[in-house]
């Protein structure tokens, strides 16, 4: 089973869709439908206490989580074990089928009790999260690059590797590459950490760069080949100087971005309102689509931090509004986030220059310190990137805006801070 | 006139160190005033004298300084005090050597062949002493440079009019002396239990050569705790005496019995209810009696055991201040029965000029809280700042056990205490770190928030991985 799906896999061909259900009528025997069984959709799904309609996809993600793991496991052998009783529609397809079955049921209902106040409808919640993206205008990507999603798989070392992307996905997979003794290039576009602090992302690239990690700036890949040999051959181009560069290389990590997995649900068939660029679902503070009774959260939703814990709180307060159990609204401010780079960074509330946008320049004041871990001591380790800032308002109370850490452990650091912001 | 009488009667040798003295003097504000002429040939006055050089004494020092206060440090040892020779820094060090050593079992699961690795304590404690050494010349260099005068010594408070200290045959004053003498490990004498002076404290620690093969160590507190952890990971064969059934009795029940249950599953023979008896010294090493009774069991005997061939017995059993030399009796400097100077919550002593912070209280015993006290004192009586103190409730602490612990605020016994069990609520969990998920060796980190009243403030975070 699980050996079906090793290998490099186009996830986008194949999209392999079980279905779990106890009977699949015009009624509504389900108050809560989730779509995708990642760390959103099962934590909405297990808060509802209706695991009544689980459609599932079978990415690596899932695997890699063994608590997860279990659930999907579990439903995918019941499947396995009443063969014949459902056919392989596409996911499109049987989601466009079960909606319509329920808006009839719907019309039905609501025909039936004129007047009546109370909702019978089903809840359909979307949380299928996103895919890394391969980029489509260079020559060979596809075929010989690799993603996340693949090197997480790799039987073999990847050796001598190139990642491209500066985002946090392709700094830290760079970082344990390196860590573990392969020779490892970063090619960055324009900036590192896109999003995050810009001195912080500094300080996380001269690590980097202090210890190993090759990194080439402004320049963009133009073509990968495969040699003779089975090496990869890239060339790309210095923006900076126009001039071309070639190198060999043994495996090129792609972690350009990750892409919402909307197009097979066919969204648009139900008008659900995408964001053009991104194709991620537009949403509201409450997580619901342009549609009603449709709901969409976790990586999918148009805005929101691409992290599992906040999928599964929103998932689960979600799950609670649509029960009537609560009205508590997800607060998607100060979500601490951290970077599992070489040197770990840490954050959490306002960037330096978002800080300075909203309050303006002469409106913060910044608190800071370079700082030499104790663990570094004995082993004269260099600690010139370990740092703390806190930006604050300035006046007032001095209220902290963002609170910013390189050093070791930093996830740990500020997870205690962010109690305090909230 | 006042030089020349100074100058008289002294001998060549000292004319050097005094008349830098005088030239110091000099240079600062209103240290010599026309008030003090009749016994200003003997006393050299400034506006701030701080006895002792550790933590507390030295932030104090440092932010009086930089608000414009002549200042100087007594300190009869090494500038940093305990933190930084037989404290908090060492004992980190030797943590985070400990840490190495359980990463290198994990190392396998991780990929990793090392092999045989072998560990020299001697290599671990020479870089260890390297760093020690490097701080206090750092600290003596902020000293120097915030224009803090360094005296070293013992001081003891004279039976002058005024609070006057005395130096090595000196005498100094000021309208404003803190008291930061710290403190030191508790010793039973050879009386209360014979050959008890045959161990070591964590003083004698970090005096040690070599890793002792067979270690025993006496205590329940952090230390005992600490000290029993750091042996043990290192490769000494280990036992911890403890007299009731569970380490930190004075944390979170929760926490202690989970650090009781780790210590254990670490490999560390844990003697419950046993207290020692006795020590002698053989030529095999140490034979230590240890006496074990369950009070629960009221008629069971007492079971006499003896360990032999220990060879290093490390009391942890406690600390008391260093009080005894200082004469403040004789000043009006209240102290209870352990000899701790009480202080109110702005540090003031039960005499007017009189201060003291840090571990010579008796309470927070930790760096961050002397600082923080010794700070606030600084901005009290300095800048004008009358309200200035330090708030002592939600300190945050951390014990380097494995795992560690980190812990901020009310235990759930205190909470229910001081609140009532209506209004507490617990939220509690328990799971096995990421990192072991692939390594044979594991451990688990608990958390739990004590929280009160209906808003569910957070009333305390126990949770073995410090960091957090």
């Amino acid at each position: 089973m699980a050996a079906l799906y090793r290998g490099r896999h186009r996830w986008k061909r194949i999209n392999c869709l079980h279905i779990f259900s106890r009977k699949l009528t015009g009624e509504n025997d389900y108050d809560l439908l989730v779509i995708g069984g990642g760390s959103g959709g099962l934590a909405c799904s297990k808060e509802g206490e209706v695991l009544s309609l689980l459609f599932l996809n079978f990415s690596r993600g899932i695997f890699e989580e063994p608590a997860n793991n279990m659930i999907t496991f579990l439903l995918w052998l019941v499947y396995s074990i009443t063969p014949g009783v459902f056919s392989r529609p596409t996911m499109a397809e049987a989601v466009q089928n079960h909606v319509k079955s329920l808006n009839w049921g719907h019309r039905v209902q609501l025909q039936d009790n004129k007047g009546h106040s109370e909702s019978l409808l089903t809840n359909i919640v979307i949380a299928t999260g996103g895919r890394p993206k391969y980029p489509t205008n260079i020559p060979g990507a596809a075929e010989h690059g690799i993603t996340s999603d693949d090197i997480f798989w790799l039987k073999k070392s990847p050796g001598k590797t190139l990642v491209v992307g500066a985002s946090y996905v392709a700094l830290e997979c760079a970082g344990f590459l390196k860590g573990i003794g392969l020779d490892t290039t970063v090619m960055v576009r324009s900036i590192a950490l896109r999003g995050f602090d810009q001195q912080m992302a500094g300080l996380v690239t001269d690590y980097m760069e202090a210890h190993g990690t090759r990194f080439a700036w402004k320049s963009v890949p133009n073509r990968v080949d495969k040699l003779s040999s089975g090496a990869l051959q890239v060339t790309w181009t210095d923006t900076q100087t126009g001039s071309e560069h070639k190198d060999t290389f043994d495996s090129v990590l792609w972690a350009v971005g990750r892409a919402p997995e909307t197009k097979a649900l066919g969204l648009d068939k139900l008008g659900v309102q995408l964001n053009k660029e991104t194709g991620k679902i537009v949403i509201g503070p409450d997580e619901s689509t342009s549609v009603p009774n449709i709901y969409a959260f976790g990586d999918i939703g148009e805005g929101r931090p691409e992290l599992t814990p906040t999928a599964i709180k929103a998932g689960k307060l979600l799950a609670r509004r649509l029960t009537g159990q609560s009205t508590e609204l997800m607060n998607y401010d100060n979500v601490p986030t951290t970077v599992f780079t070489p040197l770990e960074y840490s954050c959490v509330g306002l960037s330096e220059e978002e800080a300075e946008k909203r309050h303006g320049k002469d409106g913060i004041e910044i608190y800071h310190a370079f700082y030499k871990p104790l663990e570094f001591t004995v082993a004269e380790r260099d600690a010139s990137q370990c740092y703390i800032k806190v930006v604050c308002e300035q006046g007032g109370t001095g209220k902290i805006l963002g609170l910013h850490f390189t050093g070791p452990n930093a996830g740990e650091v500020a997870q205690g801070f962010a109690v305090g912001f909230q | 006139m006042a030089l020349l009488k100074q100058l008289a009667r002294t001998r060549a040798p000292c004319w050097f160190l005094l008349r830098k003295q005088f030239f110091l003097s000099l240079c600062r504000r209103g240290v010599i005033s026309s008030g003090m002429a009749s016994d200003l040939s003997e006393i050299t006055r400034f506006d701030f004298l701080v006895v002792g050089g550790g933590s507390g004494g030295l932030a104090g020092a440092r932010r009086a300084a930089e608000l414009g206060a002549a200042t100087a440090v007594i300190e009869s040892h090494k500038l940093g005090g305990t933190c930084v020779n037989v404290g908090c820094v060492p004992k980190k060090v030797m943590w985070n050597a400990a840490v190495h050593a359980e990463y290198l079992h994990d190392h396998g699961d991780y990929g990793f062949e090392t092999g045989d690795v072998r560990f020299s304590w001697e290599t671990l404690k020479a870089k260890r002493d390297a760093y020690v050494s490097h701080l206090n010349r750092i600290y003596r260099n902020n000293l120097d440079k915030a224009k803090i005068q360094t005296i070293q010594g013992y001081a003891r408070f004279t039976n002058d009019r005024e609070p006057t200290v005395e130096v090595n045959g000196r005498k100094y004053t000021a309208p404003h002396i803190l008291i930061a003498t710290g403190g030191q490990p508790s010793v039973l004498s050879d009386a209360e239990v014979p050959g008890a002076s045959l161990g070591i404290t964590s003083d004698g620690f970090f005096e040690l050569e070599t890793l002792p093969k067979r270690s025993l160590v006496v205590g329940a507190g952090y230390i005992a705790v600490e000290m029993a952890g750091i042996l043990s990971t290192l490769g000494s064969k280990t036992s911890l005496i403890i007299r009731q059934t569970g380490v930190l009795r004075n944390f979170d029940a929760f926490i202690s019995a989970n650090c009781t249950k780790e210590l254990q599953n670490s490999g560390i023979d844990l003697w419950k209810n046993s207290q020692v008896k006795s020590v002698s010294k053989t030529d095999k090493g140490l034979e230590v009696t240890v006496v074990t009774k369950d009070p629960e069991k009221k008629n069971d005997e007492e079971k006499i055991s003896t360990i032999q061939g220990v060879d290093c017995l490390l009391w942890a059993i406690g600390r008391q201040p260093n009080t005894a030399g200082l004469n403040i009796g004789e000043m009006g400097v209240d102290t209870d029965e352990r000899g701790h100077i009480i202080v109110d919550e702005f540090q003031n002593t039960s005499r007017s000029g009189i201060y003291a912070v840090g571990d010579v209280c008796g309470r927070a015993l930790l760096t961050p809280v002397a600082i923080a006290a010794g700070r606030k004192l600084a901005h009290r009586l300095f800048e004008g700042k009358k309200d200035s103190k330090l708030d002592y409730a939600c300190i945050p602490t951390v014990v380097f056990s494995h795992p560690p612990i980190g812990t901020v605020g009310l235990t759930e016994e205190e909470a229910i205490k001081t609140r009532g069990k209506e209004n507490v609520k617990i939220y509690k969990t328990s799971f096995t770190p990421m990192y072991h998920a692939i390594t044979s060796r594991k451990s688990q980190c608990i958390m739990k928030l004590v929280c009160v009243g209906k808003e569910e403030k957070v009333s305390v975070i126990s949770s073995p991985d410090n960091r957090l």
